[in-house]
């Protein structure tokens, strides 16, 4: 070292060789303050009591700290529910006005005025309805309620000129009063349209063949009914129950599973397409758009596969069927531009 | 809003010690106070949004997705601290394959780095003892980015106290198709057990039709003829076994048609005991509690083919007008308390139904 004329200092910066801890210690000793006297031992042992005495205050305030959550989550969900009274009250009111100021009048030409502007119509609409047990909120309980909703929806669909709805509920027991819901729905139509104008009507649901009696009223004008049937319309409605959801695909895996034991399915072949077309055939195909006449957004069941890129419309705080969300669902729908994953 | 730049004197004020600390403590406070109602279990996010926000702020598309992951990682911060179990995010559609190249690539380059970030040790996902799980198509992604992936995986593996799905390159309509798929393979393969055959709503004749048509498409590749011969023989015989099946013993009918299928007769488990549960059992999400509540951003009111089987049924679901970078704890905090609100409203509806039932 002496040789090369290095202090120790300058030595050190040009080693390679790393150091050992008690050559580090010995380099780091002129920059430590002295050795702890008496007297500052003793006011360390006394600060870190006073640390310990901390920790404690620091547990003592966890309960203060959950008291103190809970009063804030009782206070935040008290104020959110006067602000969600608030704003239910504020949107019914505001429907009631919307409703009254765009009613149908029972009539299709109101109905096809309204949405005359729009530009982009669903060809598929699938609405979800609900049976009520009991009469509790209007007078839309039983089947009775129900029929009434799915005749209006239906005499709505075919004055705005929607080719095939669909409608959804979760029981299904419109499914057994096939030809009596027909009746029920072709009245309707009869009182919108009049006896010669109404749409031909065919009524469906998955599992059941369709039901569309072919001459329908005798009345039904054949003097120059031919010529008049060529603009008719003709309405589809097609009834959906929780079964043709989860159900109808585990139905299908059953199927394709007895198919592979018997060797007529390879598990290469089961695949989308397969299962697509399938559950196309038995059940619906993609709905454009999907209306809820809930409060909420809560699909209950509704066929799983069929909801791909489904617009999904409801109005917040709304509670049962009525046309200004029917309508408003429609403006929506022409609004928004489809975007396939672009 | 303006661009972004506008806003610096906002940001100063925002980032200043004391109005940091104060937000900090507040988002603490009101985190802490959500806990102590009832918290949903595991919660999707449809982060859509991204790109729109760039647009807005005249910012690149590439920037957009960055500030979106920052919004996810507060967000998986807030659920993480209220209780929430499992996280889905849909990160990556199978659909979004059809966008630009140069934004997919970038959108993989981000997910190597950032799906590293969030695995790394004492980063977000340690501190709250999450684990990644990544679902999807895995053949669709390059070798390069499957390898990061499978890194963090294997990296957050020994968290269990919560989980964050990543869907990946994800489409619903894939999952149920593979869970179809697995459930048929499960099923398919001998076992010691009896098929009982019965009427069903799926005619195997048509679906045979549909198989013969997709085979005719493969026609050139050959090794298609298996199938057609014996597609006319099961159907008179399925339908007199199941009418039999009923009155005789169903063992009987059931040696009759393995005699007919193959000689040495292997066992099948029975296809009737294939149930909803079962094609739950075999969805990506099969070990996460049921999906309570699902958030997408952005105004747009389509599920676009994420977590079908999952959200249709008794799942909330809410579309919010924000997109998703400004998506933070104010925007999720009013979904929270609502969705506690009809949680309690709820369990008020049950009890009185219950209460009725036992005064009957």
């Amino acid at each position: 070292m002496a040789t090369t004329g290095l202090t120790p200092t300058q030595a050190a910066a040009f080693r390679r060789k790393q150091l050992s801890a008690q050559q580090r210690e010995e380099l780091l000793k002129p920059f430590l303050p002295s050795e702890l006297s008496e007297t500052e031992t003793r006011k360390k042992i006394r600060r870190r009591q006073s640390q310990q005495n901390a920790s404690k205050r620091a547990h003592i305030s966890t309960p203060i700290r959950t008291f103190l959550h809970i009063a804030i989550y009782h206070v935040v969900a008290l104020l959110f529910s006067i602000f969600f009274r608030f704003r239910r009250a504020y949107r019914l009111a505001r429907g009631k006005v919307v409703s009254l100021l765009k009613y149908h009048h029972r009539t299709p030409e109101f109905i096809a005025h309204d949405v005359k502007d729009l530009d982009k119509m669903p060809k598929h609409l699938s609405v979800i309805v609900e049976y009520q047990e009991d009469d509790e909120s209007q007078g839309t309980a039983g089947l009775e309620g129900l029929v009434n909703d799915v005749c209006e929806i239906s005499a709505w669909a075919a004055s705005a000129g929607i080719p095939l709805l669909s409608v959804y509920e979760r029981t299904g027991v419109l499914k057994n009063y096939l030809p009596q819901t027909h009746a029920s729905i072709w009245n309707t139509l009869e009182a919108y349209f009049g006896p010669r104008r109404k749409p031909s009507l065919s009524l469906r649901a998955p599992h059941l063949s369709s039901y569309s009696p072919p001459n329908t009223p005798p009345q039904a004008a054949e003097p120059n009914g031919s010529d008049l049937k060529e603009e008719r319309q003709h309405l589809t409605v097609l009834l959906l129950s929780e079964h043709d959801g989860r159900d109808t695909i585990v139905d299908l895996t059953r199927t394709l599973a007895e198919m592979a034991q018997k060797g007529d399915v390879r598990q290469e072949q089961i695949n989308m397409d397969l299962i697509d077309a399938q559950l196309n055939d038995h059940v619906s195909c993609e709905p454009d758009l999907l209306i809820l006449f809930s409060p909420t957004v809560q699909l209950k069941g509704y066929p799983p596969w069929q909801l791909r890129l489904t617009e999904i419309f409801h109005l917040p705080d709304n509670k049962g069927v009525n046309y200004q969300v029917f309508l408003r669902a429609l403006y929506n729908f022409a609004k928004v531009e489809m975007r396939l994953g672009r | 809003m303006g661009s972004l730049h506008d806003s610096r004197i906002h940001k100063w004020f925002a980032t200043s010690p004391p109005v940091a600390w104060t937000v900090r403590q507040l988002r603490e406070l009101l985190i802490g106070s959500l806990k102590q109602g009832p918290v949903p279990q595991h919660v999707a996010f449809v982060m859509d949004g991204n790109r729109r926000f760039a647009r807005n702020h005249h910012i690149e598309t590439v920037e957009g997705h960055n500030l979106g992951f920052e919004s996810l990682a507060r967000i998986l911060e807030v659920c993480y601290k209220t209780g929430v179990k499992v996280v889905t995010i849909y990160a990556f559609s199978i659909e979004n394959f059809k966008r630009s190249k140069h934004e997919v690539d970038a959108l993989m380059s981000m997910a190597k780095v950032k799906l590293q970030q969030l695995a790394e040790h004492g980063a977000l996902l340690d501190r709250y003892g999450a684990s990644i799980r990544v679902l999807g198509q895995r053949e669709l992604v390059s070798p390069d980015v499957l390898l990061a992936v499978d890194k963090a995986v294997a990296m957050t593996a020994h968290n269990t106290k919560a989980v964050l799905n990543v869907c990946f390159p994800y489409t619903s309509r894939h999952e149920i198709t593979t869970a179809v798929m697995k459930a048929v393979a499960t099923y398919g393969t001998p076992i010691h057990n009896l098929p009982t055959p019965s009427k069903r709503t799926f005619s195997e004749s048509h679906i045979t039709q549909h198989l013969r048509k997709q085979m005719l498409e493969e026609d050139t590749e050959g090794g298609a003829e298996q199938p057609e011969s014996r597609s006319t023989s099961p159907s008179p015989k399925d339908a007199t076994s199941a009418e039999d099946g009923r009155s005789s013993s169903t063992s009987t009918a059931i040696n009759s048609s393995d005699k007919d299928e193959t000689q040495n007769g292997p066992t099948f488990l029975d296809p009737e005991s294939i149930s909803a549960q079962t094609l739950t059992d075999h969805m990506m999400t099969a070990d996460a509690p049921p999906l309570d509540l699902l958030v997408r951003t952005s105004g747009v009111k389509r599920l676009s083919d994420f977590m079908l089987w999952q959200a249709h049924e008794n799942t909330s679901i809410v579309f919010l007008e924000c997109l998703w970078p400004e998506f933070d704890l104010w925007q999720f905090l009013p979904v929270l308390v609502e969705w506690q609100w009809q949680q309690k409203k709820l369990q008020e509806e049950q009890q009185r139904i219950r209460g009725r039932s036992k005064s009957d």
